[in-house]
């Protein structure tokens, strides 16, 4: 049989004995020509003129892509390199030189690298299409499926896999080089010593480790890029000397609570995970920190998209709205152009008044966090313009009350004017507080309908109040154009820079344009992140269930022996379940505690009434660690199913 | 208090049956220490193994104390192996990740012994056997007649009546074999435990009351010591394996 010939035989059984690792394979190839698809995509950039940028990004995305694929793959070949040095060694007591196992070696990798390829391009071109699917749903266009392959997408996956198989291939081809016949039979037995002291030293570290970790989070989330770093480091630590020292606490704790060692099958779980951590305490603290960025990444980037969506939610409510800040402002360019371009179905022009003095605001900011710039006093609104305003945006039209006043706010305010029930008074006119309605009304900046709250009086109420801004609301008949939102923003700044004291800052809106901003930004923020996270947690659960795999000859004596014994083939099942479950809990357990505490803070650092709803800090740390937990949890099956057939298999 | 009555055992398809065991039948009394010999292949593991319920007969009856274990469920048979049966295997068997306390142990906490019982009762055994020393210890730190000696501690440990040892000095040296033979020995005479025990060495079944002969799968002959010495005994057995014909080379 001939070097090429025996080198495929072995990869095909390579890729049955690690099945998981070679799916991750192909689903990395998958991911790369996927987001490769979309950096030469001319369809994609024509998308907005701001997406010039993305291939830029994605690139440099990918780079820090190939280089976590890069160490799976160094990783996953090294093992499996231990795993048969007998095998190797074999050969080359038989007579095949270094040279020939290296050369073996290589090309079944090789064979195994270069199927996941074809396979990883073909699924990648599906997944380009549920990309390009999401991108177009972002910008509000309708998707048509339609399959096509994109040659310098495949060349440049094709360079990406090279650079990933070349750097880990010749690293192992280095050290068969390098090896003795007598290190290759024996390589396996090394890596299976179990190193189990235990010490004063280590039961330290733990302890000093636990401060680290905690002390490290919370310094994460002090806000100074400094402490930042520093607390990075302190987890870093933090993580090492857990997973170091954790195999010889387990064990002391035990030791000093005989009873709780015998109860159940808690001997048994206990042993076989230290044994496993003693051997593998510096993997387990590698997989536990890319864990850990995984959900950071990931965490982020639901954050980001949730800042962009929370912020232009509230501008997006009209088709078409411009504000100008300041008493007795000319409506005038806007409205030339406006007239003569954008065809509207319904518009209002109106003003936003203030009142005397700012009781609402003093009491919104005394019972809930709330930035007041712009506004002095308490903006105001009178009831025909709301009532404009309201049928403009599509709501529901709404009853007058007469000899009250409306509030008219985002829900974050909700609550606390629900409560509010002091009168005001304008000019000679007192009103009691009435109903409090919170449909998106474009309230989140300086120049819209209030900050965060405004309060509608009726129309006469309003008479000879102060104005804070000029408003204008339209409804059109298309969405308005890119062109459109840029040419009125063109008009506001030529406006504002004709003034001599310049105050009539003019802000502009469109719902298209919110759309395409937030789209822009998803695009180029939040996916990259999801990318990354991606790869990260592929990367780690792999090298995971590699590991937990590898060990299934043990178990299986184990559980034979656990037979012959007298234990039932349901309780064997419990036994491994558990085994399992800790395992693999093990490493996302830090990652978890670490991770969710500064995501949470980190959605809430926006402005307040951004964050809410769907992205509120506790549900966008709930859908993180959702999306990881579902990605985990394929991996964990996987390797469950797996290692239940064969171990536990009559 | 083991009834083996005419069981047999084939294996293989319709074309090609091996019929490992052939109408075998014997009984175990209580606190008996028996031997059973044979060449390899002679059905000695199989016997054992259908005795330990791991492997099930094609007919015949197993009894113990008047059970027949073909009748008992999974679960039944599980809860019967545990209770009921300890087991020394020719390669000691014993959990490489637990030291001999927690491997001693395992089979008390797998019988849901109260908990904090556990360690007083192992230190109990371990005494008898002479291992306290090494309690402590991983089974790869200690020698191959100490990692016999706990698998024996663990097959009693939990009060089994029935100790089926399969070759357990196959893989020691002389001495050891003597010591664990010895102690084996101890606990059949001064413990009152009930010993069934598979070798093929002559040695070693010198140590038993009484040892039955296999060949081909069949019952060929049996030998009881009696009040004759241990030496004598082990004479006689070499005569009947000389019998046996031709194997003799084969089994000492």
């Amino acid at each position: 049989m001939t070097l090429s010939k025996l080198s495929l035989r072995n990869a095909g059984r390579q890729a049955r004995d690690y099945l998981v690792y070679a799916v991750t394979v192909v689903m990395a190839a998958a991911l790369l020509y996927s987001f490769n698809g979309l950096v030469f995509s001319q369809e994609v950039r024509q998308l907005s003129e701001k997406m010039n940028t993305l291939p830029l990004v994605i690139v440099l995305a990918s780079m820090v892509v190939v280089c976590i694929f890069g160490w799976l793959v160094s990783y996953a070949t090294g093992f499996m390199l231990s795993r048969r040095s007998r095998e190797l060694g074999t050969y080359i007591l038989i007579g095949l030189t270094n040279k020939q196992v290296a050369r073996l070696f290589f090309l079944e990798n090789l064979a195994v690298g270069s199927a996941a390829l074809v396979l990883g391009l073909a699924l990648g071109g599906l997944l380009y299409q549920v990309l390009r699917a999401i991108l177009f749903a972002m910008f509000g266009l309708s998707y048509h499926f339609a399959l096509n392959f994109s040659l310098p997408a495949m060349g440049l996956t094709l360079f990406y896999f090279a650079l990933i198989y070349l750097c880990a291939l010749g690293r192992s081809r280095k050290r068969i080089h390098k090896m003795k016949i007598y290190d290759l039979i024996y390589l396996e037995r090394q890596n299976e010593g179990v190193v189990i002291q235990t010490g004063k030293l280590r039961r330290r570290i733990f302890a000093v480790s636990i401060v680290l970790g905690v002390a490290g989070t919370a310094m994460l989330m002090a806000g100074s890029l400094l402490i930042g770093i520093t607390g990075a480091g302190c987890l870093i630590f933090a993580l090492f000397g857990f997973f170091l020292s954790f195999a010889s606490g387990v064990p002391a704790f035990f030791e000093k609570r005989p009873a709780r060692k015998y109860q159940g099958q808690n001997v048994l779980i206990f042993r076989t995970l230290t044994a496993k951590l003693a051997t593998m305490g510096i993997v387990m603290a590698v997989i536990s920190m890319i864990f850990t960025a995984t959900l950071l990444t990931e965490g982020s980037g639901l954050v980001m998209s949730g800042i962009f969506r929370g912020r232009s939610v509230e501008s997006a409510c009209f088709d078409l709205y411009f504000g100008i800040e300041g008493e007795n402002q000319d409506p005038g360019p806007y409205m030339d152009y406006i007239t003569e371009h954008i065809p509207v179905e319904q518009s209002v022009l109106y003003q936003v008044y203030l009142s005397d003095q700012p009781q609402v605001r003093d009491y919104v900011s005394s019972r809930t966090v709330y930035y007041c710039y712009n506004y002095d006093q308490d903006p105001i609104l009178c009831w025909s313009d709301y009532a404009a305003l309201r049928s403009i945006a599509g709501y529901p039209a709404v009853e007058p009350e007469p000899g009250r006043y409306l509030f008219h706010c985002m829900t974050y305010l909700e609550v606390p004017l629900r409560d509010y029930d002091q009168p005001i008074t304008l000019g000679d006119t007192t009103l009691t507080p009435g109903s409090v309605y919170t449909e998106h009304l474009s309230q989140s900046l300086g120049v819209t309908n209030g900050r965060g709250y405004i309060l509608v009086v009726p129309d006469e109420a309003a008479e000879g109040l102060a104005v804070h801004h000029l408003a204008y609301a339209a409804k059109t008949l298309q969405p308005v154009p890119a062109e459109g939102y840029d040419a009125l923003t063109d008009i506001a700044y030529r406006e504002y820079n004709k003034q001599e004291n310049p105050l009539g800052y003019g802000f502009v809106s469109t719902k298209a344009n919110e759309a395409a901003q937030v789209a822009v930004q998803t695009a180029l923020l939040a996916f990259p992140m999801f990318y990354l996270a991606l790869a990260l947690a592929m990367t780690a659960a792999t090298i995971l269930t590699i590991q937990q795999l590898s060990e299934t000859e043990r178990y299986r004596s184990q559980f034979t022996l656990l037979r012959k014994l007298g234990v039932a083939r349901q309780e064997m099942a419990r036994a491994l379940g558990r085994q399992f479950a800790i395992y693999y809990a093990m490493p996302a357990v830090p990652s978890v505690l670490i991770a969710a505490p500064f995501i949470f803070h980190l959605a809430r650092i926006p402005e307040p009434g951004v964050m809410v709803g769907m992205n509120s800090p506790g549900i966008i740390v709930i859908i993180s660690l959702g999306i990881f937990f579902l990605i985990y949890a394929l991996y964990i099956l996987l390797a469950y199913v797996s290692l239940r057939r064969n171990v536990l298999s009559q | 208090m083991l009834q083996v009555q005419n069981i047999e055992k084939y294996y293989g398809n319709k074309n090609n049956v091996t019929r490992a065991l052939d109408r075998v039948s014997f009984d175990v009394e209580a606190g008996e220490f028996l031997a059973i010999m044979g060449a390899s292949g002679s059905g000695k593991t199989t016997l054992l193994n259908c005795i330990s319920t791991i492997d099930t007969v094609s007919a015949g009856k197993i009894l113990l104390d008047g059970v027949s274990i073909a009748d008992l469920s999974q679960e039944e048979l599980a809860k019967f192996r545990r209770e009921r049966l300890g087991f020394v295997f020719q390669d000691f068997n014993l959990l490489d990740t637990l030291t001999v306390e927690e491997n001693i142990g395992l089979a008390l906490s797998l019988n849901h012994t109260d908990p904090k019982a556990v360690q007083d009762r192992v230190r109990d055994v371990a005494q008898k056997l002479g291992i306290i020393d090494i309690l402590g210890k991983f089974p790869y730190q200690i020698s191959g007649g100490q990692k016999q000696r706990a698998a024996c501690a663990r097959a009693m440990v939990a009060g089994q009546s029935l100790l089926l040892a399969d070759e357990p000095t196959g893989a020691l040296d002389s001495k050891a074999s003597k010591n664990l033979l010895e102690i084996m020995s101890a606990m059949n005479q001064d413990m009152g435990a009930t010993i069934l025990m598979v070798t093929h060495d002559a040695y070693s079944a010198s140590y038993a009351g009484r040892v039955l002969f296999l060949k081909d799968g069949r019952v060929f002959n049996e030998l009881l010591r009696g009040e004759r010495g241990r030496s004598v005994f082990y004479h006689e057995i070499l005569d009947v394996l000389a019998a046996l014909g031709g194997d003799v080379s084969d089994v000492i």
